[in-house]
């Protein structure tokens, strides 16, 4: 933590810009904290606010360009690798895609307070064929938001900061324990996430193999295979599994009512 | 949820990607079932 402390008094601008844009990019970097630990050392006086602040709010332009881009030219490949990462994949990109559906453009605004969302929204905007000078207008509006929002929060509580702090090594031990506490709380949240998605887990899982053989045997009377794909993994070239239907998890209750419960069901996605 | 109703549910392990690689028999999906991206344009 010192060294990292060290960093940002001697290097604060380069920080700033590289975990921002590291953090735009995808990559699990503290890009808050940074900007909060920025706004104290602006209220300080160590950094300038509007250097921070077009610092910050570039490195995350320049990331979600890179994102948004790969989005366009990828289209849901990239989603679904970006999720793989999820706790949830699949929930990962349905949220997503709904956040756009509900909110439209404005997502772009908001994604950034938004965990998971905050590196879909780009690659999604890219995949929807957002306009260019359209998504740089909205993502510019997100961006100024965040880092004013984080930036501003250091620097409101650079006085208690202060009143705790009265040397470089108590603020290092200070942001050190701000840093573990958000860790912890991070942890639990996994947790959280972990045991709230449990049930999805228990399903019991076949293998291929096993599968195939039902499906070239007597059993295959009795074998249905669904396509769980959410839509948008289709496109005009897209495979399944010979003799699968498709079963749309964004309808499944309606979808329920018209399946046969004396069969085995066998899903499957990507 | 399939299981919760009453269905006796499995998943694939690998989805989709583990059944081309073992080299299992696949097709088109079919045109009425293609839903195109949403796009802003």
């Amino acid at each position: 933590m010192n060294h990292l402390i060290a960093l940002l008094a001697h290097h604060g601008y380069a920080v700033v810009f590289w975990l921002v844009f590291a953090e735009a990019i995808g990559l699990p970097m503290p890009a808050a904290l940074a900007l909060v630990g920025a706004g104290a050392a602006v209220a300080s006086g160590a950094l300038s606010a509007p250097i921070v602040l077009l610092l910050a709010i570039l490195a995350m332009l320049l990331g979600d360009l890179v994102l948004f881009d790969l989005g366009r030219r990828m289209g849901w490949a990239l989603l679904g690798f970006l999720c793989k990462i999820s706790v949830n994949p699949e929930t990962c990109i349905l949220r997503s895609a709904e956040s756009f559906y509900k909110r439209g453009k404005l997502t772009l605004v908001i994604a950034k307070f938004i965990p998971g969302l905050n590196t879909m929204a780009a690659p999604l905007a890219g995949s929807m064929k957002m306009r260019l000078a359209q998504f740089l207008r909205f993502d510019f509006a997100g961006a100024a938001l965040y880092a004013l929002a984080y930036g501003c929060l250091g620097f409101v509580f650079r006085d208690f900061l202060a009143a705790l702090t009265n040397s470089f090594q108590a603020a290092g031990r200070l942001l050190e324990q701000t840093v573990l506490i958000a860790i912890l709380a991070y942890v639990v949240y996994r947790a959280w996430l972990f045991q709230k998605y449990a049930v999805y887990r228990v399903v019991p899982r076949v293998q291929v193999e096993e599968l195939a053989r039902k499906l070239a045997s007597d059993e295959s009377a009795g074998v249905l295979v669904m396509d769980v794909r959410s839509h948008g993994y289709y496109d005009a070239e897209a495979l399944r599994i010979k003799g699968s239907i498709r079963l749309e998890p964004n309808n499944l209750s309606e979808e329920l009512k018209t399946l046969p419960k004396d069969k085995d069901i066998y899903v499957y996605c990507t | 949820m399939l299981r919760e109703n009453g269905f006796n549910a499995f998943v694939i392990v690998g989805g989709l990607a583990a059944w081309k690689r073992a080299g299992e028999p696949m097709e088109p999906v079919p045109h009425d079932d293609l839903v195109k991206l949403p796009t802003f344009s």
